[in-house]
């Protein structure tokens, strides 16, 4: 007899799917029976040895052998680029047509519209021939969006009103903040899934209000250079947290990529600055003869710091993302990713210039222009392929009190 | 009998296997390599259409199917979703697209010169004086803070503003309390405000300007006019609902390209406040005659107003003409006051 590695039932040695779970075994699945017994491990090897070849390696000191280490030989990886097939026109029309029902039913359709272009933009993105599917349930963001409107005009009203009570208001916002990040990373999660496995998320709200309040202190205190330690921890919280099926994301420690991508960024800023006062005092003057408060140089520096901000936006925004996901894992699957902070930047600019421009019209096209560079800077690579990548859905996970996740959902951008 | 083909997903793995589905009247009998099941139809969950996308079949027991064949879908489950299957019939044609275009510029354009106006008016009816006053007296910490100090106008002067504002404030019986403040605000140049709750802000600038008590008491009676008719408060409700609507519309831009929009905010901002302007200047003239005065003077100060904007615009346009008609031109479209020209014209006529 053995044990399935899943679900610690008895099963049958030569058993190939576990008949409690449904685990699959065999040659190439990442899971194998679990030996009771030293002669059955022996025969176990004998019947795994060809899906996981293993190399003994003799580590010694000394010559006196110290440990065995036996590594498994990786099968091989197989690259599968993200494909995103979303089109211009059929967003359009999707886009337009929504946001005029959200308009003619006052704000109500507005759930059922986002549902349609998360669908939309989902079932668009492929890897390996299988879209991702967008699962809400569009009343629950429907909830979600009254108590937002509904804490925001308390908010509003309090600022207005009554400032004497404003810091009542910021002391509730840092106890609330981390509830809404931990509900609106389990929403989205519950509700993403590819393969008929939907991911998970099992952050708790005490975890993230540590880390929360934690950096929030520190922040002033060191004048914002923690940043980049807060980032590493949220991303960390985030990735750990997360699951596919019953498999757990991993992610390596990120502290010191962040804190050299947020050095250089504030290096950016200083040069920018220096740019900008440079342009107004003398520089301007010198060169083109302008006075330094003359509108065409205040013009001109205020169009040089917004570039500036944009490009240090699209750095960070790309050498973050890249370091989190070329250090984030998955079993024995693993990403790429290769955004370039130019073509980002570039990205940007026209998007913003487009909308601006048509007054709005081409904010889908801009939508489905990002969307695709960020797709195609994607890869995932599967040890093995993925069509023996295994992630089973225990029945446990449904129960855990995840149906909270269902409850709102409130669009936090971290 | 319908048949198509699907791919099965057990929900515990995430292994994929092709099947060919038969769909009966009554079951659905699915068929591939290690899966051959027999599926009630009514428990079987149908998403909704969105453009070509793949569809799921949620089968019981967490099981599903995926396919790209809607038309055996359409007959399989006709009456499944019909508000969405009828938006995704508007979303396929351009001429719906077109019309929802010409729907939400409409719309727009209706909230904002019409709707919103209304709305605010009718909601700051419903707000007690005494909140108002606090909104008042946050605007007047802030000016003071920022932009203004103590008033340095002589007092036999200060004295005889006082007393017009008393005359024109006398017996109103509207429930405000109202306050007259004087303050040196140099940027500003010669300015009043009124503060939502009674009180109203006049610089010394502009009483420096004004030729006579008459003249400032006009000014005083504009805005005396605008606290009357909550024009603070509507502004601010407005602004509120300004933002809520370009929330609305913007709301998926992606992430920064929401600054872009931004700026339309500034330049609609001016637009409403003409109709106010006018709604305080009509009772401007209305008071001035009941206590005695002309809507003449209202025409003199605003002359005054004018001549001191057009010296400022060209002291400052020495030296680069072309310049300065573009900054003037900008100053003049974001200006919160109407066509001074025509408020002159109507106060004359008014008399």
């Amino acid at each position: 007899m053995a044990t399935c590695p899943n679900c610690d039932a008895q099963i049958l040695l030569e058993a190939s799917k576990c008949p409690a779970c449904s685990a699959v075994f065999g040659e190439g699945s990442a899971w194998h029976p679990i030996a009771q017994s030293p002669e059955v491990e022996q025969q176990l090897r004998q019947r795994y040895a060809a899906s996981t070849p293993t190399i003994a390696t003799e580590v010694t000191s000394g010559g006196n052998e110290i440990a065995r280490v036996e590594k498994v030989i990786d099968a091989p990886e197989i690259r599968y680029p993200v494909e995103f097939t979303a089109s211009v026109g059929e967003y359009f029309r999707i886009w337009i047509v929504n946001l005029a029902l959200t308009i003619l039913t006052l704000g109500i359709y507005s759930a059922w519209a986002k549902v349609r272009k998360k669908r939309y933009f989902y079932g668009h993105t492929k890897i390996a021939g299988d879209s991702f599917e967008y699962r809400a349930n569009p009343v629950a963001i429907l909830k979600g969006r009254l108590i937002a409107v509904g804490a925001l005009a308390v908010l509003y009203a309090v600022g207005q009103f009554a400032p004497s009570f404003r810091w009542i208001v910021y002391i509730a916002a840092a106890f609330i903040v981390p509830w809404l990040i931990v509900r609106s990373m389990a929403f989205k999660a519950y509700n993403s899934a590819y393969r008929n496995i939907r991911l998970h998320f099992r952050g708790t709200y005490l975890e993230c209000l540590r880390i929360i309040v934690g950096y929030g202190l520190l922040m002033p205190v060191t004048f914002g250079l923690a940043y980049p330690y807060l980032k590493a921890r949220l991303v960390k919280f985030a990735a750990w947290n997360h699951y596919y099926g019953t498999m757990q994301f991993e992610v390596a420690d990120l502290r010191q990529q962040f804190r050299r991508i947020f050095g250089n960024g504030v290096v950016g800023i200083g040069l920018l600055i220096g740019l900008v006062v440079g342009a107004l005092h003398g520089g301007g003057t010198a060169v083109f003869g302008w006075r330094p408060d003359s509108s065409a140089v205040s013009v001109g520096s205020t169009l040089v710091s917004y570039a500036g901000l944009l490009l240090i936006f699209a750095y960070s925004r790309s050498r973050y993302t890249n370091a989190t996901f070329n250090n984030l894992s998955l079993g024995r699957v693993r990403f790429e990713c290769a955004l370039r902070a130019r073509e980002l930047f570039w990205l940007y600019l026209v998007n913003i210039l487009a909308i601006i421009v048509t007054l709005g019209l081409a904010t889908p096209w801009a939508a489905v222009r990002t969307l695709s560079y960020r797709a195609e800077k994607m890869t995932m690579l599967a040890a093995g392929g993925l069509d023996n990548f295994f992630a089973a859905e225990s029945a446990q996970v449904s129960a855990a009190g995840e149906e909270v996740g269902e409850m709102f959902d409130i669009d936090i951008g971290l | 009998m319908i048949e198509f083909s699907a791919i099965y997903y057990d929900g515990k793995t995430s292994a994929r296997t092709p099947v060919r589905v038969r769909g009966y009247t009554r079951t659905l009998h699915i068929v591939g390599a290690d899966v051959n099941i027999e599926v009630p139809l009514p428990e079987v969950r149908v998403d909704a259409p969105v453009a070509n996308t793949r569809r799921a079949l949620h089968l019981p027991g967490g099981s599903q199917l995926q396919t790209e064949d809607h038309a055996a879908l359409a007959a399989l489950f006709p009456r499944a979703h019909r508000l969405q299957t009828w938006v995704q019939a508007l979303e396929r044609r351009w001429g719906y697209a077109l019309a929802a275009i010409v729907v939400i510029g409409g719309f727009t354009w209706w909230c904002l010169s019409y709707g919103l106006p209304v709305t605010a008016k009718a909601i700051a009816g419903f707000v007690p004086i005494t909140i108002e006053a606090k909104l008042g007296e946050q605007t007047l910490y802030t000016l003071d803070q920022s932009l203004c100090s103590p008033s340095a106008v002589a007092a036999d002067r200060r004295q005889a503003v006082l007393k017009s504002f008393g005359t024109l404030t006398a017996g109103l019986n509207d429930g405000y309390a109202y306050r007259l403040e004087l303050r040196a605000c140099g940027r500003i140049g010669p300015n009043a405000l009124a503060l939502p709750g009674g009180t109203v802000v006049v610089t010394d600038d502009l009483v420096n300007l004004a030729q006579n008590d008459q003249q400032v008491a006009a000014i005083l009676a504009h805005e005396i006019g605008h606290v009357r008719y909550r024009h603070g408060l509507r502004l601010a409700l407005q602004a509120a609902g300004v933002a809520a609507l370009i929330a609305a519309l913007a709301g998926d831009a992606v992430s920064i390209t929401n600054l872009a929009v931004i700026l339309p905010t500034a330049l609609l901002q001016s637009g409403y406040s003409r109709e106010l302007e006018a709604e305080a200047d009509l009772y401007a003239f209305q008071r001035l005659k009941e206590i005695g005065s002309s809507p003449k003077y209202f025409a003199e100060i605003m002359t005054l107003l004018e001549e001191h904007r057009d010296k400022r615009a060209s002291s400052e346009g020495n030296g680069k003409r072309d310049k300065s008609a573009d900054a003037s031109g900008a100053s003049d479209y974001l200006s919160t006051h109407p066509a001074t020209a025509r408020r002159i014209e109507r106060a004359l006529a008014n008399q």
